[in-house]
């Protein structure tokens, strides 16, 4: 559990964090959108001191930061960066295995760790493990990234824009990723991102920031019915909200059970976005879908009308 | 491990040797040539008899190549390693976040040791050291303090910051980042700094001779005060073929990272 209490960092005479208190609950996924310059990224830091705050208190599990050795405390919290900071000299391997090194792990423990986590970001051992950085796709050298900040099993992952250098396809496939990865490990996530669709996608709850203050927090779905404002309105995409909304809905939570009609002759699958099944709609100008399970086995339809639903009061 | 993968491995091991000597085939030509000539001058005497056809005595003799050679690099290993030593640890300490404050002047010391002829040094360096080989090693190690110190922030300040943060955020300490990761990716930039001082020394170094500092520069400055080119020549080929010797070690030591 992460908490600040009202913290406030200075440089100079500029304020870049104004007074922000945010609890974090075990297991949470919280994402920090706003634009640059909003602070998302110095809080980050400041929570495992690269940048120590001017006022205010910082506590994982209940102690304070500063209580810490900061040494100590950053090799307990997992830290990934936009671009990716592998040392270009040691292996991949080698790089991964960098915290459990520091922690004095016996060496045979560091080489099963270093195997399991390869296997767990699906980069195999054989191929990658004596692979330079320079050598790895961006996607692969995040891979990478993510696995050296798992590698001593930190209870808090705290990751500053990691997609934000990949292109579209390979971040989209590395957010699904770490998606599965997080509802198998469970971390406590701290994730900055100025891409709103990648923090309704992952974030659990979503901190709007805005010149060093957090103007909005809460569940993404309540941000989007509800935006204190309209820069919070303009930030969860103005009139688009209704589609980004439909983005975080499956069409297994609308689909209804098989009418007395025959099936519709276009399919979607039932873990979708509704966002998706509109789009099939209007592409194929039709007004009904099948709905697919994972073997493409129809398990029920979705009627355009169920689609736009009741909205939620 | 069966047979055939043992030959296999041994066969590795073989080829990998063999390129090895290869590689520092070319430092060790130019070795074998510094100590051929160092230890048989004598023989060439005829081709100086060419150069010199008036002169008596066309080989230098008032001590052995041999014993000047290894004064020679005697001080320029002693200024080069103090220089070493004195440059790293400076440009080491400026880069640090304590020492930030001094970094640019010392990048302006070192520049101004640049400027400054190593013939001024030692006509400076001998009312306070004295004559012989002090003032020419205090010399040399002004001289030589330059490019290591510039290379030596080049590197460190080279290094993707990116790097610094990951491994700050892993929680390396202040030591283990700088052993670590700054020195081995600063390295071959560091390597190149002390590249170019030790090899302007080597040259620099003859004029230690005029302050009776007894190395490869006396049968240079013998040669010109007695107008002997024979005398010239042989001190400036020893120094040379020295020079052209540690250039391609370090050469061949730059090389080997990259080669992996």
């Amino acid at each position: 559990m992460i908490e600040l209490f009202d913290v406030t960092k200075r440089f100079g005479t500029e304020t870049a964090v104004d007074a922000i208190s945010l609890r974090v609950e075990k297991g949470e996924f919280c994402a920090l959108v706003g634009t640059s310059g909003c602070g998302k990224s110095t809080t980050l830091r400041m929570i495992n001191r690269l940048i120590e705050h001017s006022e205010g208190e910082i506590h994982l599990d209940g102690q304070p930061v500063r209580s810490f050795n900061e040494e100590l405390l950053r090799r307990r919290i997992g830290y990934v960066i936009q671009n990716t900071g592998l040392f270009p000299h040691w292996t991949v391997a080698r790089n991964i295995g960098l915290v459990p090194r520091l922690l004095k792990w016996p060496r045979g423990q560091v080489r099963e760790r270093t195997e399991e986590l390869l296997e767990l970001l699906g980069l195999p051992r054989e191929e990658f493990a004596d692979k330079y950085p320079h050598q790895l796709s961006g996607g692969q050298a995040q891979r990478v990234g993510v696995a050296r900040a798992l590698a001593a099993d930190p209870e808090i992952l705290l990751m500053d824009e990691p997609f934000g250098a990949l292109d579209p396809i390979t971040r989209e496939t590395l957010q699904r990723e770490l998606q599965d990865l997080q509802a198998r490990l469970n971390k406590t996530v701290v994730f900055v991102t100025h891409d709103m669709d990648e923090a309704l996608a992952l974030a659990d709850r979503l901190v709007v920031m805005h010149q060093g203050r957090i103007i909005q927090q809460g569940r993404p779905i309540d941000l989007l019915h509800d935006p204190v404002d309209a820069f919070v309105e303009s930030l969860l995409g103005g009139m688009d909200r209704g589609l980004k909304e439909a983005a975080l809905t499956r069409v297994s939570e609308r689909m209804a059970p098989f009418g007395p009609r025959l099936l519709a002759s276009e399919r979607i699958p039932y873990r979708a976005p509704l966002s998706q099944a509109l789009s099939v709609m209007l592409w194929h100008r039709v007004e009904r879908l099948t709905v697919v399970d994972d073997e493409d086995i129809p398990i029920g339809e979705l009627s355009l009308r169920r689609l736009l639903g009741a909205k939620p009061s | 491990m069966s047979e055939s993968e043992l030959l296999v491995e041994t066969r590795g091991q073989v080829g990998r040797g063999v390129a090895q000597w290869r590689h520092w085939g070319v430092p060790l030509i130019w070795l074998t040539l510094l100590l051929l000539l160092t230890f048989g001058m004598a023989q060439l005497e005829a081709l100086f008899r060419l150069i010199e056809p008036d002169t008596r005595q066309v080989l230098y003799h008032r001590s052995s190549l041999a014993a000047l050679l290894g004064q020679h690099v005697f001080v320029v290993a002693v200024a080069s390693a103090l220089a070493i030593l004195l440059g790293g640890s400076a440009a080491i300490a400026v880069t640090r976040p304590a020492g930030r404050d001094f970094l640019p002047l010392v990048a302006q010391l070192a520049s101004i040791g640049q400027t400054f002829p190593p013939v001024a040094v030692l006509a400076l360096a001998v009312p306070a050291l004295g004559f012989g080989t002090l003032p020419i090693i205090v010399a040399l190690l002004l001289y030589g303090l330059l490019p290591i110190v510039r290379n030596t922030l080049a590197g460190l300040s080279g290094i993707d910051p990116g790097v610094h943060e990951a491994a700050r955020g892993m929680g390396m300490t202040g030591g283990q980042i700088l052993r670590q990761v700054e020195l081995p990716l600063a390295a071959p930039v560091i390597l190149a700094g002390i590249r170019t001082s030790v090899t302007i020394n080597i040259a620099t170094a003859a004029i230690g001779a005029t302050v009776g500092a007894s190395n490869l520069g006396d049968p240079i400055i013998s040669g010109i005060v007695n107008g002997n080119t024979a005398y010239i020549v042989q001190g400036a080929l020893l120094i040379g073929l020295l020079a052209i010797t540690v250039d391609s070690t370090f050469e061949r030591l730059l090389r080997r990272p990259t080669s992996r």
